[in-house]
């Protein structure tokens, strides 16, 4: 009989599906269409029904006005999404790195399962495992939210100015430091060179003694070689452009250095076998892999943040534009 | 070009409303008579906007419902609770002190 009301209750509670009292939101809206037809046309007929339906507004509208006040995550807590996300997120990432450098998988009970995997595999894992610490995050939000509870989460208290960092970036000079570190490089070129090594076993070049295999030496100094000067060049560019790109680059370039560095790893690359130096070398690869890939973060989180800061300052004055 | 004020009434209205509610239920009431009550008095609300806050009110206690099925139609009639009588002085009183303010302010730009 009332085939375009039935529609149109069937319409609304589409959209209600997640509400609790859908049933009694639709017989409220049921009986005040038949109510306003019956009163303001004198009949419920389908001409009728139409007009008030029409008038009603539509599906979508209806039922977005009694979920409005639905919260996901409160707005309190939306801070903490990104912030927990990304501390959660470079325990994840240091657990990778040291599961990729000690070639083993690792479980960390209840969240946390790294299997073993190469650098290749690593390019899909990293921003799925980010995903993952995201998802994982938002779901305690989400029932933080829910608990309805007054719950303070807790945070560092360490405050960053990034305006005032970057304005002290850009007042200190720049070149002095270049100079040294252009000398520094193009000193461990000369003795790379000279020695064709860069590791020593003692600090005496009349009587230089190499600590590596000629082989590993060629393969480690070149990369150490490779490392610092991508460093150098980020520097360099820096005189020109002050984007954050420069940074992300060199440390993407630098990660992927010392991933094929640990992935094409030479066996027995010590020259005197009774120092038991491995273990002191995975160490040093891991923090210099750990400190490049703070770097990397950082890099990501200053430019996310930059990006946001961003379009909140275009909305503001497309509202500005606007009045 | 003159403003649209529409977004600006729009926030504007969900405080109103709610009183504006609160107070016209100190007798039981149902949607549709609301409606035309207020469009009577020239204040047109939309039905749509309603019957959510009738539901929010509800939801926190300020007001009660229950359906009354004696006549032909079904119908949904509201009342004001003793919690919502509580709140509904409060908030009249906060809002004729705000109102003061404006009308005090205005006065005085008025004769500076």
């Amino acid at each position: 009989m009332h085939e375009k009301l039935n529609k149109y209750l069937e319409e609304i509670s589409h959209y209600l599906a997640a509400v609790s009292e859908k049933e009694e939101i639709l017989n409220e809206i049921k009986s005040h269409i038949l109510e306003k037809a019956e009163q303001e046309f004198g009949q419920t007929n389908k001409g009728a029904l139409d007009k008030v339906i029409d008038n009603y507004g539509s599906p979508r509208k209806v039922a977005e006005k009694y979920i409005e006040d639905f919260e996901i995550i409160a707005p309190r807590f939306k801070g903490y999404l990104l912030r927990y996300t990304g501390a959660l997120f470079a325990l994840h990432f240091s657990l990778i790195l040291l599961s990729f450098v000690f070639k083993t998988s690792m479980l960390v009970f209840p969240f946390f399962y790294i299997p073993y995997i190469n650098s290749l595999q690593g390019l899909f894992y990293v921003p799925m495992s980010f995903v993952f610490d995201l998802g994982l995050v938002g779901i305690f939000l989400y029932f933080v939210t829910q608990s309805q509870k007054d719950i303070r989460l807790p945070w560092f208290k360490l405050k960053i100015n990034w305006q005032k960092t970057a304005q002290k970036r850009q007042g200190r000079s720049r070149v002095i430091p270049f100079i040294l570190m252009f000398m520094g490089y193009a000193a461990l070129v000369w003795i790379y060179l000279r020695f064709n090594t860069l590791f020593f076993k003692t600090i005496d070049f009349q009587n230089a003694q190499s600590l590596l295999t000629p082989a590993a030496s060629q393969w480690y100094s070149s990369a150490l070689l490779a490392l610092l000067g991508i460093g150098l060049a980020a520097y360099a560019v820096k005189f020109f452009n002050t984007s954050e790109w420069a940074n992300l680059l060199k440390s993407g370039f630098q990660l992927l250095i010392l991933g094929i560095v640990i992935n094409k790893r030479i066996e027995a690359p010590f020259q005197f076998p009774y120092l038991n130096l491995q273990v002191m070398a995975n160490i040093l690869i891991t923090v210099i892999l750990i400190l490049i890939a703070i770097d990397f973060l950082k890099s990501v989180i200053i430019m996310g943040r930059k990006s946001l800061a961003k379009i909140a300052y275009q909305k503001n004055n497309l509202i500005e534009g606007k009045k | 070009m003159a403003t649209d004020i529409t977004p600006f009434e729009t926030e504007m209205n969900r405080g109103f409303l709610q009183v504006l509610v609160l107070v016209l239920l100190e007798r039981k009431m149902y949607g549709y008579y609301i409606v035309k009550k207020l469009k009577k008095k020239g204040y047109l609300i939309e039905e749509n906007t309603l019957y959510p806050l009738l539901r929010r009110l509800e939801k926190k206690g300020l007001i009660k419902s229950q359906w009354d099925v004696s006549e032909k139609r079904p119908r949904k009639f509201y009342i004001i609770s003793k919690k919502g009588q509580d709140v509904r002085r409060q908030l009249l009183s906060i809002w004729q002190r705000q109102n003061e303010i404006l009308i005090h302010i205005s006065k005085e730009n008025k004769n500076a």
